[in-house]
């Protein structure tokens, strides 16, 4: 009996022993680092702002007039939202009529005073004139947009002081605001406007396509609602011939509006002094996806837009999903292959998303060896193909079907050199296939409106010079020439107008350098909205690729990696499809973080479509 | 036995000297009466006070009780308290000292993470210095004056270029802040942060001043205030003062954000916090088991204790196990079984004598029936005897009369004591047996020379008892009036009221000294051993009278004062089985001395004779309660009610006072009623403040 309960006894305390290792095995499992479980989404958390923030001091009691240019100038850089404080530097009438929102110049290294800013020394003067200058790089109009410049400048300012207070106040100053240039980068971003193009509408829904119209603004006060006023304000002067905006003239937010940001569920709500009889939905809807667009410049993840009416009556509004059928954006469209000539000049292609090497002839005609293809190109629906062929002959445009047959070239160039004769052709969203003939006796630039018509000549009034390359935006509103004059290519962005009935048939004018300090442009791509991928090389540098602003301006965004000889390149609007180049090496990619890779050794003229 | 000392003088219960009467004493008696009722609750003073008090008291009341009685909560509750207390004390240690180690840390990395931010700003301002003089030579747009390179030195773009490229290297770590030197504000100089920092209000105003009055770093804990509604943080800040291009000093700082650290810090705190509320439920639970493992036998053994103290000697407390608790249960159980047997023991002689008793009763009858039949024989032919023979035969048959008396009350008696009376109860008159008992009484009654009077027989008097035995009570209490009462008259008194009927004999003679009303009943007990017993009394008598009364479950009590006669009540229910309430007749009769003294007074007193009254449960010792401020001081030399031998009976002797307002039912005898007037609940009277609830437990008159 008694030898039973022991017996139990130490059972049981056997079993409470294996209990406690059981336990202490679970907790030594919770006291290490895990190496295994469930998989999560990663939130994307918000970049933190490093940004410099300037904040503007009202001017001291009794500083001189070089401490008070000093102070104003500084306070010209801080993101005061109307300049209240540097208005403190100005007389009050000064203040009440200067303008700064007129214009704003950048300067290389920022302004400079000259010397004789302080009153004389040898009587008390009252009165003073300084000078302002530096180097000039850009300005920025009324209408927010940049406009590359140089020379100098030199502006004269005035200084009083008031008998009264004895304080030296600026009296006479130019409108506008004058910052250095990293200030100017600092201080503000660009953004593009979307409007759409005036009569160009894309494939047989006939949606109008968005065309970007980049403007700059002050990132640091309320950038959101500086830009919807600028929309709704219309494009800027360079594009309007050419697009047209969904807003009644006269439209502007409803007062005492500011501070526009998007909700928790990523929707911005824009108040507008519309009357709500006065929109269709149909306009609505246009009105809401230029929003949507636009916006998304600064909220990239922006969902939706709601417009309100006067009386805060929803008008409508338009998500991500919706925008996409009202309206053809050329970045929210993927191309599905790259194309490129292989070593047998066969036109082949391959999955964008492939990280492989392997290609494969594409179907129809272009994809059989034999035609001597020079360059190709390929429509934006990815149906139909141009190519030169005959060393820069000949074009054709044929289908990307299988069995289809050459057919007749549709264009034949006269040149005496393949470098004199067509160039690498181009489409845009609209079907219209554009190229330029590069026979020095008779350059001239035409268009086969949906790819099939008789190429009919465009009228390229201010060109000077021969058209050496040419890229049409997706739009069909904007066009990338490549001009050469002189020995120097240079880069130039026309604007293209339509036929508009008047029988002047298209002609691509308001041609304006996109980069001024580029003197041997060697090859170009759309590479977004208003970005082009630029080849080329400044006064006496060597090749760099970079990527510019259609306006002028330069991009604040890493350059891809060098890359020597480069003779052409392609990349698309929608920037995780990795740039392609055409080099010395044959042609290599560049996928998103990662370093430059073969893709053919012998393989040229590679293109998306486009 | 409060209300037997109630009619007591201060001298003791029935003395007849001191008793206080008088008007005096009356009205005295009715203010007492009140203020011993407040002074009872312990409340003195308004009742609105009263109210508040108890309204106050009353939910914290229960808990009390419970923490008073219950010892396991109250060590729960100390253990909790004191292992809360050190858990808090190591928590304010423990996180203190990870506070000091992790700001340790943090201020040696940001030392030397501004110590190189600052010489960077050095740097960067003498190339600027440098640079400059030679571009404006070069720089074609820079539009430097050369005249004078320190004034028009452009340090606008410049600052803003050097605060964005310190801080780029800590996105998130640190970030930095220019501030003018002083209140140098107007003069070119803004402040300028990075990352949405508040420069003015995030470096504090007496670190600026000492970065001011020297060149060298001086470090400060601050809060880090954002723009943008990020919220502040705790931070750190290090300060210099450098020089600009143009050499003019500028106060450059680094603020780190202790943001990682606080992070940290709020983690040491949760776990200590966690960990901490674990060991206290650790700790009190670990007491609340020790303790009950503890207290359970010992509560146990109390429940077994109180049982036993109620009789019940058979209960045993649970053993297990050999530990201290199982000992204590052991000696216990020794203890219970000891005394049970002893009791066993002491029952089993006690039941040896009573049967020694009944059989020696017994025993003697048969001689006895031989002598008294030669002693008749001999009683008969006395007359042939000389004088002296014949005196000693009549004394020899009286004498044998005595004994068989004597022999038929110990053979009833041993009856009574072995439990063997029955009672045959059926509805009978009392009258009849009254007129009976009178009647038989009447002889003795002409020899005394005193007249029996009946009181109360115009209307039947029915009552369901066993006719025999009333009689025989009866009978016993008249023949011992009628002897003790001095000639003068006995009077007889009926009365039924309620649920009773009672029997009151009041005669006038000796009376009875203080304490004698409950040893009248006792056995074989005499008033003055000296005294003649003209009627041969056995000394059984009473005491038999008293069982038959027990039997009836009514009462047999007696009042009587020194020189003022005496009253034996017998009190019966009206149907047997049902306990008595009170009793239609006042223990002491009204024309006692006091209560003439207080008819002197000319108080009201009307209805007494539906006065009715409930009896006390004898309890021996009970001065704790006074019912009356009046009594009270008697009450400390009156207590010979309680005689403990006559503690079990109901009838012991004592006496029913009748309140003194009409109406209302009070108990006021101390050893009546045992135990039925307990459970009848008396109603206390209202100006009784503290209401007992627990029947039987203590009545109190006023």
């Amino acid at each position: 009996m008694a030898a039973d309960r022991e017996g139990g006894a130490r059972r049981r305390s056997w079993r409470a022993v294996a209990y406690a290792a059981l336990g202490a095995v679970l907790l030594a499992g919770c006291a290490s680092m895990p190496d295994s479980g469930d998989l999560r989404d990663v939130e994307s958390t918000p970049r933190q702002d490093t940004g410099v923030r300037v904040f503007a001091m009202p001017p001291a009691d009794g500083a001189g007039p070089g401490e008070i240019m000093q102070g104003f100038l500084e306070a010209l850089t801080s993101d005061d939202p109307g300049y209240d404080t540097a208005r403190k530097y100005l007389t009050a009438e000064a203040a009440r009529t200067w303008r700064p929102e007129r214009s704003t110049t950048v300067l290389a290294n920022g302004p400079t005073i000259e010397t004789d800013c302080r009153p004389g020394g040898r009587e008390e003067t009252n009165s003073v004139t300084c000078v302002l200058a530096g180097s000039q790089v850009a300005t920025v109009d009324a209408q927010q947009a940049y406009q590359p410049a140089d020379g100098t400048y030199r502006k004269k300012l005035h200084l009083t002081k008031d008998p009264k207070s004895g304080q030296w106040r600026i009296d006479g100053l130019p409108d506008g605001v004058v910052m250095g240039k990293s200030d100017f980068q600092r201080n503000y971003t660009s953004v593009g406007k979307y409007y759409f193009a005036s009569d160009a509408s894309v494939g047989a829904s006939g949606q109008p396509a968005a065309v970007a119209d980049p403007v700059f603004v002050r990132s640091k006060v309320d950038a959101m609602t500086e830009l919807v006023r600028s929309l709704l304000k219309g494009p800027t002067t360079w594009l309007r011939p050419v697009v047209r905006s969904s807003f009644p003239t006269g439209t502007g937010l409803q007062k005492g509006v500011s501070g526009l940001a998007p909700d928790d569920q990523n929707k911005v709500t824009v108040p507008l002094n519309l009357k709500p009889s006065r929109v269709t939905p149909g306009k609505c809807t246009e009105m809401a996806t230029q929003m949507l667009f636009t916006l998304r410049n600064l909220a990239p993840t922006l969902d939706s837009v709601e417009l309100r009416g006067t009386g805060d009556d929803r008008l409508c509004e338009v998500n991500g999903e919706r925008a996409k059928s009202v309206a053809w954006h050329g970045s929210s469209k993927r191309p599905d292959f790259l194309y490129f000539l292989d070593g047998k000049h066969r036109m082949v292609r391959m999955q964008t998303g492939s990280t492989g090497t392997a290609s494969a002839p594409v179907p129809g005609p272009l994809g059989e060896a034999g035609r001597g293809l020079q360059s190709v190109a390929v429509s934006r629906d990815e149906q139909t193909a141009a190519g030169i062929a005959d060393e820069g002959r000949t074009l054709y445009v044929t289908s990307l079907a299988s069995g289809g047959s050459l057919g007749a070239p549709l264009m034949t160039s006269a040149g005496t050199t393949p470098d004199h004769r067509l160039a690498t052709p181009s489409w845009d969203a609209r079907g219209d296939l554009w190229v330029a003939d590069r026979d020095p006796h008779r350059p001239r630039l035409f268009v086969l409106e949906q790819g099939a018509e008789k190429p009919a000549p465009v009228a390229v009034p201010d060109l000077s010079g021969r058209i050496e390359d040419v890229r049409v935006a997706a739009d069909g509103a904007r066009i990338a020439l490549v001009v050469e004059k002189d020995g120097k290519q240079s880069l130039l962005i026309g604007r293209i107008q339509r036929d508009d009935g008047t029988g002047q048939g298209i002609s691509v004018d308001g041609l304006r350098s996109a980069a001024p300090d580029l003197e041997q442009v060697s090859a170009i791509s759309w590479a977004g909205d208003s970005r082009l991928l630029v080849v080329g090389q400044e006064q006496g540098g060597v090749q760099q690729m970079r990527y510019v602003q259609v306006d002028g301006s330069t991009l604040d965004g890493p350059a891809p990696g060098a890359l020597t000889s480069v003779k052409a390149v392609a990349a698309s609007e929608d920037d995780r499809v990795p740039l392609v180049a055409y080099s010395e090496d044959g042609i290599v990619r560049l996928p998103a973080g990662a370093q430059w890779q073969k893709v053919d050794k012998d393989g040229s003229a590679p293109v998306y479509p486009g | 036995m409060s209300g037997d000392s109630a009619a007591s003088a201060p001298g003791g219960s029935g003395a007849r000297p001191g008793r206080p009467v008088g008007r005096t004493a009356a009205g005295a008696r009715w203010r007492a009466m009140f203020d011993g009722g407040l002074l009872e609750g312990g409340v003195q003073g308004s009742p609105v006070l009263r109210l508040l008090l108890r309204w106050v008291r009353r939910p914290l009341l229960p808990v009390m009780r419970l923490w008073r009685r219950n010892i396991q909560l109250r060590v729960v509750a100390t253990t909790l308290l004191m292992s809360l207390g050190v858990v808090l004390l190591l928590g304010f240690v423990v996180i203190g000292q990870v506070r000091n180690g992790l700001l340790d840390a943090k201020v040696k990395a940001s030392q030397s993470q501004a110590t190189g931010g600052f010489a960077v700003a050095k740097q960067k301002a003498d190339e600027a210095a440098g640079g400059t003089g030679a571009g404006a030579g070069t720089g074609a747009g820079d539009g430097t004056a050369t005249g004078d390179g320190r004034q028009s030195q452009n340090v606008i773009q410049w600052m803003s270029d050097l605060v964005e490229s310190l801080s780029s290297g800590g996105a998130g770590a640190f970030d930095v802040v220019t501030l003018p030197v002083g209140d140098d504000s107007g003069g070119g100089r803004s402040p300028r942060g990075s990352g949405n920092v508040n420069p003015t209000s995030s470096v504090p105003a007496a670190l600026r001043e000492r970065v001011n009055s020297g060149t060298s770093a001086v470090q400060s804990n601050t809060r880090i205030v954002y723009y943008g509604g990020k919220d502040s943080q705790p931070g750190l800040v290090i300060g210099k003062q450098v020089n600009d291009p143009n050499g003019r000093p500028y106060e450059l700082y680094y603020l780190f954000p202790l943001t990682q650290e606080e992070k940290s810090l709020s983690l040491v705190k949760g776990t200590l916090a966690t960990a901490g509320l674990f060991v206290v439920v650790l700790l009190g639970a670990i007491a609340w088991l020790v303790v009950r493992q503890v207290v359970t036998p010992v509560r146990m053994a109390a429940g077994i204790a109180e049982r036993l103290s109620a009789g019940r000697l058979q209960e045993r407390m649970k053993v297990t196990g050999e530990d201290d608790i199982a000992r204590l249960g052991e000696a216990f159980n020794k203890m219970a079984q000891n005394l049970q047997g002893k009791i066993q023991q002491l029952e089993d002689l006690s039941r040896m004598q009573r049967r020694f008793v009944s059989d020696v009763s017994h025993e003697l009858r048969t001689p006895l029936t031989t002598v008294r039949m030669a002693a008749d024989v001999i009683h008969e032919a006395r007359e042939d005897f000389d004088p002296v023979t014949a005196r000693s035969a009549e004394l020899l048959a009286d004498q044998l009369d005595r004994f068989e008396s004597l022999l038929a009350d110990l053979l009833e008696i041993s009856r009574f004591d072995a439990g063997a009376a029955a009672l045959e109860a059926e509805p009978i008159d009392l009258r009849e047996v009254v007129r009976r008992v009178v009647s038989g009484a009447e002889p003795l009654a002409e020899r005394k020379g005193t007249h029996v009077r009946v009181l109360g027989d115009q209307q039947p008097v029915v009552a369901e008892a066993d006719a025999r035995r009333v009689e025989r009570i009866l009978r016993n209490l008249v023949v011992n009036a009628v002897e003790h009462g001095e000639g003068k008259d006995v009077v007889v008194k009926l009365a039924a009221a309620g649920g009773a009927v009672a029997i009151a004999v009041r005669d006038y003679g000796v009376g009875l000294k203080p304490g004698e009303a409950t040893r009248v009943f006792s056995r074989f007990w005499r008033a003055d051993p000296a005294r003649a017993r003209t009627t041969g009394g056995t000394g059984l008598g009473l005491s038999i009278a008293l069982e038959d009364a027990r039997l009836h479950g009514g009462w047999l009590q007696a009042w009587g004062e020194p020189g003022g006669g005496s009253q034996f009540r017998l009190t019966l229910p009206r149907t047997a089985d049902e306990p008595l309430r009170g009793s239609p007749i006042p223990l002491e009769p009204k024309d006692s001395r006091r209560n003439r003294g207080l008819d002197d007074a000319g108080l009201p007193r009307a209805g007494e004779e539906k006065r009715a009254t409930v009896p006390v449960q004898q309890n021996g010792v009970q001065p704790a309660l006074p019912p009356r401020a009046e009594i009270a001081p008697r009450l400390t030399t009156s207590t010979p009610a309680a005689d403990p031998t006559a503690l079990p009976g109901n009838g012991n002797g004592a006496r029913v006072v009748p309140r003194p307002s009409a109406g209302a039912r009070h108990p006021v005898d101390g050893s009546a009623a045992h135990p039925a007037p307990g459970a009848g609940a008396g109603r206390p009277d209202a100006a009784v403040p503290e209401d007992s609830t627990e029947p039987g437990e203590a009545f109190r008159g006023r």
